[in-house]
């Protein structure tokens, strides 16, 4: 053997001997496949021609490839119907959803850190609550709350029942409603990573302007909003992608845009379809390179006059309960109005029948929804059992489970392990590359996630369609991030120093690792397992492709109130906050970790 | 533009062929006739030429202790296997299965369906499906599904099983046009009424539930554009100088369309139809809306089974709607009507019991009464409908509701005589799904203002 091979031997030994290089290998190999596997799988199904639908008729044939897709789509008379103005509509509520969390988070955050507001722990725990909630059934509240004969032609919601106030066609459908939607779900988003900021911002820089005698007015735009810049790139960024994904709220808020397109077109225009999702990615990958430069172009601040003594928070004066009392009333539509709603609705003798709320006869409430024990296709049951005895809805709770317990599992150990990784070789070239690679699937919407992993699985050698198998595969690829991102800024805390000394004491690394390092970092890394598993709970989007109703939890609900048959649909939202009220509770508990840990005080 | 298109697709399609991954294979086509017989299609041709209680002592044998997978548009397939299972235990007592029973959404029977025909052994052992466009272009011809036509059945209809041309229909459903009548000064008296000025009916989406497309693909069809031109002949001066401009309007896309005479009257009411509708996601909800007191002036296209499920509270009532058909004087389609069609997949894993029980369903009262017993589903078996409507006396309204003529079903013969019913025809939806088809996604949906 020369001395070349073996001084390169050597060194390959040498980098195979660091864990943190194994795992960046493996990783590696592990998310490049499952990113880039289904985006060529839904890239070549763009080509591929689909028996009964467009393609075949303009391609003439049975099987095979053609460019029919693309050139009907960026060039047919249905474009504008088909491409544009659901691109337009998806970019406006992108836009719209990522403003309206960002001021409303955003502004929680501050009042709940930096301010003297009253009632602060509750409200951080309260504002929560529509995040946990699957995101469309705010949007069945809003329905509920405004719909009415004379605008949306349906029978009247609660505030035209009650008050006789209809409020107009922009308010009830289109881009408004859901943008509010949107953007009250993942307000909490924005809250806690502003919030974590404001918590942890040094109040020095605010304090030194004071002394400077610099208005308040121009030590927020200048000082504090350039500090929590990246918390704002970050919500734009999650936020963005989110929102581009989401099919039920504008589903059920009537806006068309490119994921409710993908649904629609799917069955006669299956390729063009899978364009849609291309183009979906396409903004995935956009968000990514936004993200990527606004890494590169961060600013670092110093102080260039006296230092502070003290944290010091804004004094609200009478204001802190003012401010605090509005809070209360808005967190109580956005948070327990629904809540009291679903669990009203269940005791509805018909769907939307108010009856009991005008003439409170208790004749017209009714208990059918949550005992019947018996197939009965009368009185609106459509042969369901009532939830208590219902099989579908129970079967569908434990498989929801199975899938979210696996998934933040899965995706919780290897986001740690990516997080460790790439902080032990931080602007090493392969450690760079898991991280983006890692944290795509993540922007990417998720229909087109869904969707492109659905073509993946829907062949004769790889046939998962409606296994639990595919909706953990694609649940762990989805949430990796929600772990490694936790994880990696945990790590990055932490000392070289601590695992060094370890290691020249000999400690193998699992040691280190269960003994030294995670325990360490427990609070943030099980945080990273938690949102995993609480966000699959919910998940409808990523998993809606995948399997049919009665196979999870969100798809059952969402079958539900496609039906129509909002007790069901209530009682399963109301099942669903029950479970993961008492898991973040009992992980409090257990390892002192929670959503909204260490910003609500 | 189609150029460029063409070369940047080009170098992309060269890629993605040589290094794509997880193909979606297109199911092999369906064999020809003339070719032997195998594997399911084999045990279908003989389970034709069996009785039912043949076919039962076969399923015994092939699915005891085993569990059994169907898909279908219907939920009530969950509540008809039960019963199948009590017959067969009737022949064997010792005789178990399991079961299970999924009813996806949003046209998702199809890929589901698709991606199950793609295995060596499928998942599902049978399928009860809704629209035969697309059952014909995407399950047909692709050999995903195979037609079982039972004996008996075939000779209640006065034919066999090999004579039987089309699919096996299990029943067929009508949608129809009802509206609330709390505001006694509000009727509809002509179809053209659902398209006047300031209208908006609550129907099921088409993108979302494609028989309403094929419902508007049908009225093109020139005995269902007679049926528009004649009532729009009935409508008054008045009325029709609000229609004619888009009648004439639309006169050269219906000779472009290679539609028939009264073309432009179809395409007319279509217009008017896709402009002004309000989508809902089911029919559920639509009936919810319009037996509610206060959905004055409002009317729906929907499934006329959905006034059973209404509870009567103090503002909710069966009695706040009417079927427009059953007026008086009424002119025009009283609504659409399509098939739920029976089949056994081709890679089923337990043919045998998917024969038995498709023939069960299509051959008893009890296999037919977990549709049987709601109104505006009717057995394609004569024989069925006629002992179904013994039982059931659908004719006279339903017993626990307020005695009300909306629950008084007139029958599957008078829907399609006199409530000129347009019945969806697959080889015409699927003639015309990419001209007229086309035509239709083109307009301009409802959105409130």
């Amino acid at each position: 053997m020369s001395k070349s091979m073996k001084i390169r031997l050597n060194s390959i030994k040498t980098y195979l001997s660091k864990p943190q290089n194994i795992i960046l290998i493996l990783t590696g190999i592990l998310v490049t496949f499952t990113t880039i596997a289904p985006i060529f799988a839904i890239i070549r199904d763009t080509f591929q021609v689909h028996p009964g639908t467009i393609d075949q008729y303009l391609s003439g044939k049975a099987s095979g490839y053609t460019f029919a897709n693309y050139i009907d789509l960026f060039t047919s008379r249905l474009a504008k119907t088909n491409l544009w103005t659901p691109l337009i509509n998806t970019v406006w509520l992108a836009i719209g959803a990522c403003t309206f969390a960002i001021l409303f988070g955003g502004i929680f955050a501050y009042l709940i850190t930096r301010t003297n507001m009253a009632f602060k722990k509750y409200l951080s725990s309260i504002f929560i609550f529509p995040y946990i909630m699957p995101q469309w059934t705010l949007a069945v509240v809003w329905q509920n709350l405004f719909n009415s004969n004379a605008v949306t032609g349906t029978s009247n919601g609660l505030l035209a029942s009650l008050f006789n106030i209809t409020m107009p066609a922009w308010w009830c459908v289109g881009l408004f409603p859901c943008i509010i939607v949107l953007g009250m779900h993942y307000a909490p988003f924005a809250y806690i990573l502003i919030g974590g900021i404001f918590k942890n911002m040094d109040a020095n820089l605010e304090e030194a302007a004071t002394i400077l005698d610099t208005p308040r007015w121009k030590i927020f735009t200048r000082v504090t909003i350039p500090m929590v810049k990246p918390a704002i790139l970050s919500t734009i960024l999650l936020v963005a992608g989110s929102t581009i994904g989401s099919y039920p709220v504008p589903h059920y808020l009537g806006l068309t845009t490119l994921a409710t397109k993908y649904v629609s077109m799917n069955d006669k225009y299956t390729g063009e379809a899978s364009i849609i999702g291309i183009i979906m990615m396409l903004f995935g990958v956009a968000i990514m390179y936004l993200n990527q430069r606004s890494l590169h172009s961060r600013k670092s601040y110093t102080t260039v006059t006296g230092k502070s003594g003290h944290i010091s928070k804004v004094d609200l004066g009478s204001g802190r309960y003012i401010i605090a009392v509005v809070f209360v009333i808005i967190t109580f539509f956005t948070s327990i109005y629904p809540i009291i709603s679903f669990a009203f609705e269940t005791f509805l003798p018909n769907p939307g029948d108010y009856s009991f709320l005008y003439t409170g006869n208790t004749n017209n409430l009714t208990t059918k929804w949550w005992v019947t024990n018996e197939n009965v296709t009368e009185n609106g049951m459509y042969g369901q059992m009532g939830i208590l005895h219902n099989k579908t809805i129970w079967n569908a709770f434990r498989g929801t489970i199975l899938v979210s317990i696996v998934c933040c599992l899965t995706a919780g150990v290897i986001g740690t392990l990516i997080g460790y990784a790439v902080s032990k070789d931080r602007h090493g070239k392969l450690a760079s590359y898991v991280n983006s690679m890692a944290f795509l699937p993540y922007l990417m919407p998720s229909v087109a996630v869904g969707a492109a992993y659905f073509i993946l699985f829907s062949s004769g050698k790889v046939n998962l369609f409606n296994t639990y198998t595919a909706l953990i595969i694609v649940g762990t690829v989805k949430y990796i991030p929600f772990a490694s991102r936790s994880s990696l800024n945990s790590m990055l805390q932490l000392s070289n120093e601590i695992e060094e000394s370890a290691i020249i004491q000999d400690v193998p690394w699992i040691k280190r690792m269960t003994r030294i390092i995670i325990p360490i970092q427990k609070s943030s890394i099980v945080s990273g397992f938690l949102l995993p598993f609480m966000t699959c709970l919910r998940e409808l989007s990523l998993f809606m492709l995948l399997c049919v109703q009665g196979f999870i939890l969100s798809t059952t609900l969402d079958y539900f109130d496609e039906m129509g048959l909002y007790a069901f649909s209530s009682g399963i939202n109301l099942i669903l906050i029950v479970t993961i009220l008492i898991s973040n509770y009992a992980v409090n508990k257990i390892t002192g970790a929670s959503l909204d840990e260490g910003i609500g005080g | 533009m189609k150029k460029i298109l063409m070369v940047m697709l080009s170098i992309v399609l060269a890629l993605t062929t040589f290094v794509g991954c997880g193909q979606k294979e297109t199911p092999a086509p369906a064999d020809n006739g003339g070719a032997e017989l195998s594997g399911v299609k084999a045990i279908i041709a003989e389970a034709q030429g069996m009785t039912l209680e043949e076919l039962a002592k076969k399923a015994i044998e092939e699915s005891n202790g085993k569990t059994f997978y169907g898909v279908g548009n219907s939920s009530r397939g969950k509540s008809a296997l039960p019963l199948f299972i009590e017959y067969l235990q009737t022949i064997d007592p010792s005789y178990k299965m399991e079961f299970e029973w999924q009813q996806p959404k949003n046209n998702k029977i199809f890929d589901q369906l698709t991606a199950d025909g793609l295995k060596e052994t499928g998942t599902f052992a049978m399928t009860l499906i809704q629209d035969g466009n697309q059952i014909e272009s995407k399950m047909v011809q692709t050999g995903v599904l195979d037609t079982f036509i039972p004996k008996e059945w075939a000779e209640a209809n006065g034919t066999t099983p090999e004579a039987y041309e089309g699919y096996l229909p299990l029943q067929t459903l009508n949608k129809i046009f009802e509206y609330n009548c709390v505001n006694p000064d509000k009727t509809y008296d002509n179809c053209w009424d659902f398209v006047a000025e300031g209208e908006h009916g609550l129907f099921m989406d088409i993108d979302s539930e494609i028989v309403g497309k094929n419902f508007l693909y049908m009225l093109t069809k020139d005995e269902y554009a007679a049926y528009l031109k004649d009532a729009y002949d009935k409508l008054s001066a008045e009325e029709q100088a609000y229609f004619q401009p888009t009648v004439d309007a639309l006169e050269k896309d219906a000779a472009e369309l290679g539609l028939g005479e009264n073309g432009k009257y179809a395409l007319a009411w279509i217009k008017l139809w896709v402009n002004s509708y309000n989508a809902v996601t089911d029919d559920g909800p639509i009936c919810n809306t319009l037996v509610d007191a206060s959905a004055v002036d409002k009317f729906g296209l929907l499934v006329y089974s959905k006034v059973r499920s209404v509870e009567e509270t103090d503002t909710v009532s069966v009695n706040n709607i009417k079927v427009a058909a059953y007026q008086p004087g009424y002119e025009g389609i009283g609504g659409y009507a399509y098939c739920h069609y029976l089949f056994v997949t081709d890679n089923s894993p337990l043919p045998w019991t998917a024969c038995a029980f498709i023939a069960y369903m299509t051959e008893t009262v009890d296999g037919f009464s977990a549709w049987g017993k709601d109104l505006g589903g009717y057995s394609s078996n004569p024989v069925v409908a006629k002992e179904t409507e013994a039982k059931f006396h659908h004719s006279e309204g339903l017993s626990a509701k307020v005695a009300c003529e909306t629950t008084m079903d007139k029958g599957y013969d008078w829907w399609i005589g006199d409530g000129k019913l347009v019945v969806e025809d697959p080889k015409y939806c699927a003639s015309v799904a990419f001209t007229v088809g086309s035509w239709i996604e083109m307009l301009d949906k409802y959105t409130p203002e």
